[in-house]
């Protein structure tokens, strides 16, 4: 996972200068400080993550009398197995899956759908219409929960797929308009005047040129938005009641038993489980995820 | 603008999504300011109060005001920990030769983890009985006098529920400083490094104006997320204990779905819309301003 593409300092091999000759060795103990603090920062910020995975792998005796940082002292499948006995993991997988998947394409398609229309077909009130996406962009989810809570239950909504589905969509399309867009700009004129003039109408064109060239974007917005959309929090646990229709998030709320006593180590274990799948997206899929993220704001 | 496009196909085009847009997003803002002038309970009728639950909520409502400060305190440690972490990471990132996609990699992975897995594991860093990592740490650099229950001690409770959301989303802001950052043209650093300028020179006068949009944009983005954080704190406490972690959202949370007071409850998201916008709105006089002078 060495990168080529990160400009090294150039090569300044072409007669060096003495003041640059002095100036070699002091960066060589800034670069050892850096590496030191940056390997600092790096395990305070993955330790967590690895002392989860341990302690799904330790014994109870273990976890509730040991140090929290030595080693355990045996390894046991067994949490996993009362994991899977007290939750429904498979359940929740499934449905944080439909969920996400269901959110994402509405996502991609409606935000190509959008950004066609803003960009490449124009019209008059084509700023204003952007100008609106630009609210959802600010705005926090929470203004949504109390109004759609009502329309649900009005249009007997609650306690489905959509309920979660659409807000989850509706908050991330402005994102996904935007993010379309500005990929539009680069596809060349002249590409849709030639399409046109071969008598392609604005069906084919989006068909057969807009959308087969944003395929990357399309990976950047269903990657960045699927951590969002797996991991929600918030609307799940506002619409969603019946257990059937629980995701990840709510599945793993079983795990705290009555009276707050928390089972621990298979919590944890429930935890390792249902990260992943998106951990391994994430870990095969990561340089696209990277320059998704980093291209989307810095276009800002 | 395409040649032969017609109004039906932008309307095709538009239509869905605006629609999806305006379900979801514009017309619940509408339907919470409608909301907002009214007492609510769900099932009774609903009854035209006026401008009474804002007097109520900026005049007599304790709670509110506890809860926004705390807000601003939430907002602050995410903050300092995302933006600040995230810029000197990045920068470190830069010196470094070898390894940067490996960090990045590593950097980014709390924010695949879901926010009720970390609220989990963040009760177990903070808890003193079994000893949980943090207490633990503190007891081996000799610092065991400031060992505690943190997340029942209401004057550290506060920060011990912001840090896991500036823990979570630190990489994320990194990757977007760190993009910038490699961007700086090195004639204008080496020129500078000629000219005899100090590592912090370089760094005032020639790296962070050039990358000073992209600063405006994860500022903004920070910001807007730490006003709208909820999880977190909402899981780990529930707001307590007493109102010690009280934020905004869990306070209007609680009022909707507790309380059910939805004509309440909509006033206070008016309120949070508005300092998100007022907070946007300054990001952007301030650090616009700084730029032109």
């Amino acid at each position: 996972m060495i990168t080529q593409t990160a400009p090294a300092t150039p090569p300044t091999t072409v007669h060096p200068t003495p003041s640059i000759k002095r100036r070699r060795r002091k960066p060589n103990l800034h670069r050892t400080l850096s590496r030191v603090l940056i390997m600092l920062i790096v395990i305070v910020q993955v330790y967590p993550l690895a002392w989860l995975f341990l302690t799904s792998l330790r014994t109870e005796q273990d976890f509730a009398t040991g140090d929290p940082f030595a080693l355990p002292s045996s390894l046991t499948w067994e949490n996993y197995t009362r994991a899977f006995e007290t939750g429904d993991l498979g359940r929740n997988i499934l449905n944080s899956f439909i969920v996400t998947m269901g959110a994402n394409i509405l996502i991609v398609l409606f935000g190509m759908m959008a950004a066609y229309a803003i960009q490449v077909l124009g019209f008059r009130m084509s700023r204003f219409v952007r100008g609106l996406f630009l609210i959802g962009i600010i705005v926090p989810v929470q203004i949504a929960l109390v109004p759609l809570f009502i329309d649900y239950s009005t249009v007997n909504l609650l306690d489905t797929y959509q309920s979660m589905i659409i807000p989850l969509a509706g908050f991330a399309l402005p994102m996904s308009v935007y993010l379309f867009s500005s990929f539009f700009e680069y596809i060349p004129r002249e590409t849709y005047e030639a399409a046109s003039l071969d008598g392609a109408g604005p069906y084919r064109i989006f068909g057969l040129i807009t959308l087969p060239l944003s395929l990357n974007t399309v990976v950047t917005v269903v990657l960045v938005n699927s951590i969002f959309i797996w991991n929600d929090f918030i609307f799940a646990n506002t619409f969603v009641l019946s257990e059937e229709l629980k995701t990840i998030p709510l599945g793993l709320q079983n795990y705290i038993g009555a009276m707050g006593k928390v089972d621990w180590t298979a919590t944890f274990a429930a935890v390792c489980v249902t990260v992943t799948p998106l951990l391994l997206v994430f870990l095969v899929l990561n340089k696209a995820m990277i320059q998704g993220l980093e291209s989307g704001a810095t276009k800002g | 603008m395409l040649p032969n496009r017609s109004r039906t196909s932008v309307l095709v085009f538009l239509l869905p999504p605006l629609l999806l847009y305006c379900a979801a997003v514009l017309f619940p803002i509408l339907q919470s300011l409608f909301l907002s002038f009214f007492s609510w309970n769900g099932i009774s009728d609903m009854e035209f109060v006026g401008l009474e639950n804002y007097v109520r909520m900026l005049t007599a409502d304790d709670i509110f005001w506890r809860s926004f400060f705390n807000a601003l305190i939430y907002l602050a440690i995410c903050l300092v920990l995302q933006l600040g972490g995230a810029l000197v990471v990045a920068s470190l990132l830069t010196s470094l030769r070898r390894g940067r996609e490996l960090i990045k990699t590593l950097y980014l992975l709390p924010a695949v983890i879901s926010t009720v897995a970390i609220a989990f594991l963040f009760v177990r860093v903070y808890s003193i009985d079994p000893v949980g990592l943090l207490n633990q740490v503190l007891h081996w650099i000799g610092l065991g006098s400031f060992e505690r229950a943190w997340l029942s001690d209401v004057s550290t409770v506060l920060a011990a529920v912001s840090a896991p959301e500036g823990w979570r989303f630190t990489g994320l802001y990194m990757l977007i400083i760190y993009a910038a950052l490699i961007a700086v043209p090195k004639e204008l650093e080496e020129a500078a490094v000629l000219d005899g300028a100090s590592k912090w020179t370089l760094f005032t006068k020639i790296r962070f104006p050039y990358i000073r949009p992209v600063w405006i944009t994860t500022t903004i983005m920070a910001t807007t997320y730490g006003l709208r954080g909820f999880d977190i704190p909402y899981l780990m406490t529930n707001g307590g204990p007493g109102q010690s972690s009280e934020l905004l959202t869990t306070y209007m949370y609680k009022t909707a779905f507790t309380s059910t007071d939805f004509g309440y409850a909509s006033t206070i998201s008016v309120f949070i819309v508005i300092e998100c916008l007022v907070a946007v709105g300054l990001i952007l006089f301030m650090l616009k301003r700084k730029a032109d002078s």
